[in-house]
């Protein structure tokens, strides 16, 4: 993997998990199966590396849905470039149900 | 809803792993998160927080200065050591089982304290032996620098002993103790004392200050690998290496000439940037 990171597999799914639209912590969680100890500390851990970058929904958007704001999460160039090398050392990461797809359940 | 208590319990008292810059933050953040979580699973996810709390920690870019600013210079180690063995102490007279409240029991104490005193001693001495020798010092040192390394040193071993005793008193009375509890009891402390006198400047016994790693593991032919730690008033550095090489396996202390003194502020105690 020329250039690229070497990713855990765990670090992968999380990664691949929001590649495919789970973008809030809980619902990678919800999509991966791994505990909130294991994908929390990930999800900065790939912030810190920049593969990924966390934005904090605005508040007049969570005050009017009457919910608290959540952080959700993007890919970043290097974590495309990261989750497609991830791919083709991990191919089962394609069977990863997307956001779409849990929803349609 | 009866357990919305224990979730924030839980998540209050992991916030306080988490650094006091970033805890309001990531209080809020992982309070946030559980208001989209199940109830059913609602205690194993805030139990993970203890994890991220404990990763945040080990991984902020801006750590708090810890104990070891307190005891960088030798009177405040010192000053600290006073106050802790005080409080001890004053716990040992409300102890009932100390006995320090009977006629004889200060006589006793002292006795006691004596004992351990000289128990200490002999400890030190095979914990020296176990841990290897103290920096040599090319650059021979003054008897007035030896004679305050010496001062110094017994002054921590007498202070840690009321220490130890309370410390064996009370975990005593709340559990018995066997012969390895009293051996570690003793290690320990011994350890850490001479671990605390082998990171100070011989000739002012501050603490070193910024490790750097010099070298690595897969480079040792002819050049050695490990930390070097300086003192910050300039007097000198001190290497550690990492392999017990024939060239390189004890500690070396390096003294800096006075050329070097316009990098170090004399006043402050710290380096010039």
């Amino acid at each position: 993997m020329p250039g690229g990171p070497r990713l855990s597999h765990t670090t992968a799914m999380i990664l691949q998990a929001i590649g495919i639209g789970h973008i809030y912590g809980y619902t990678v969680m919800e999509a991966t199966g791994l505990p909130s100890g294991t994908v929390y500390p990930a999800l900065r851990r790939l912030e810190r590396d920049q593969l990924i970058r966390s934005q904090r929904e605005r508040q007049s958007v969570a005050d009017a849905a009457l919910r608290p704001a959540r952080t959700y999460y993007r890919l970043t160039r290097s974590g495309e470039a990261a989750l497609e090398a991830s791919r083709k050392r991990y191919p089962l990461l394609l069977k990863l149900a997307s956001a779409e797809e849990v929803q349609n359940k | 809803m009866k357990r919305e208590w224990l979730y924030h319990t839980i998540l209050r008292t992991a916030s306080l792993v988490a650094p006091g810059d970033q805890r309001a933050d990531w209080l809020d953040g992982w309070r946030s998160e559980l208001w989209y979580v199940p109830r059913r699973g609602a205690t194993r996810f805030c139990l993970g927080a203890f994890r991220d709390a404990l990763w945040l920690r080990r991984n902020n870019p801006n750590p708090r200065p810890g104990i070891g600013i307190h005891v960088e210079s030798p009177l405040s180690c010192l000053g600290l050591l006073a106050i802790l063995a005080a409080i001890c102490l004053a716990i040992m007279v409300h102890v009932p089982c100390a006995g320090l409240e009977s006629p004889g029991g200060i006589g006793d104490f002292a006795r006691g304290m004596a004992g351990m005193l000289i128990l200490s001693f002999g400890l030190l001495a095979a914990t020296r032996a176990a841990m290897g020798r103290s920096g040599r010092e090319p650059h021979p040192m003054t008897w007035r620098a030896r004679l305050r390394l010496g001062i110094f040193l017994a002054l921590k071993i007498a202070l840690i002993q009321p220490i130890l005793l309370c410390g064996l008193l009370v975990c005593s009375a709340l559990a018995p103790v066997g012969a390895m509890g009293l051996w570690a009891f003793w290690a320990l402390p011994c350890h850490w004392v001479l671990k605390d006198q082998q990171r100070r400047c011989p000739v002012c016994l501050r603490l070193l200050t910024d490790p750097v790693r010099i070298g690595s593991a897969s480079r040792t032919f002819l050049e050695w690998y490990g930390a070097e730690s300086t003192c910050s008033r300039g007097h000198g550095l001190l290497h550690c290496s990492e392999t017990s090489a024939s060239y390189a396996g004890e500690p070396e202390w390096l003294c800096l000439g006075d050329s070097w003194s316009g990098l170090f502020s004399e006043t402050a105690g710290v380096r010039q940037r």
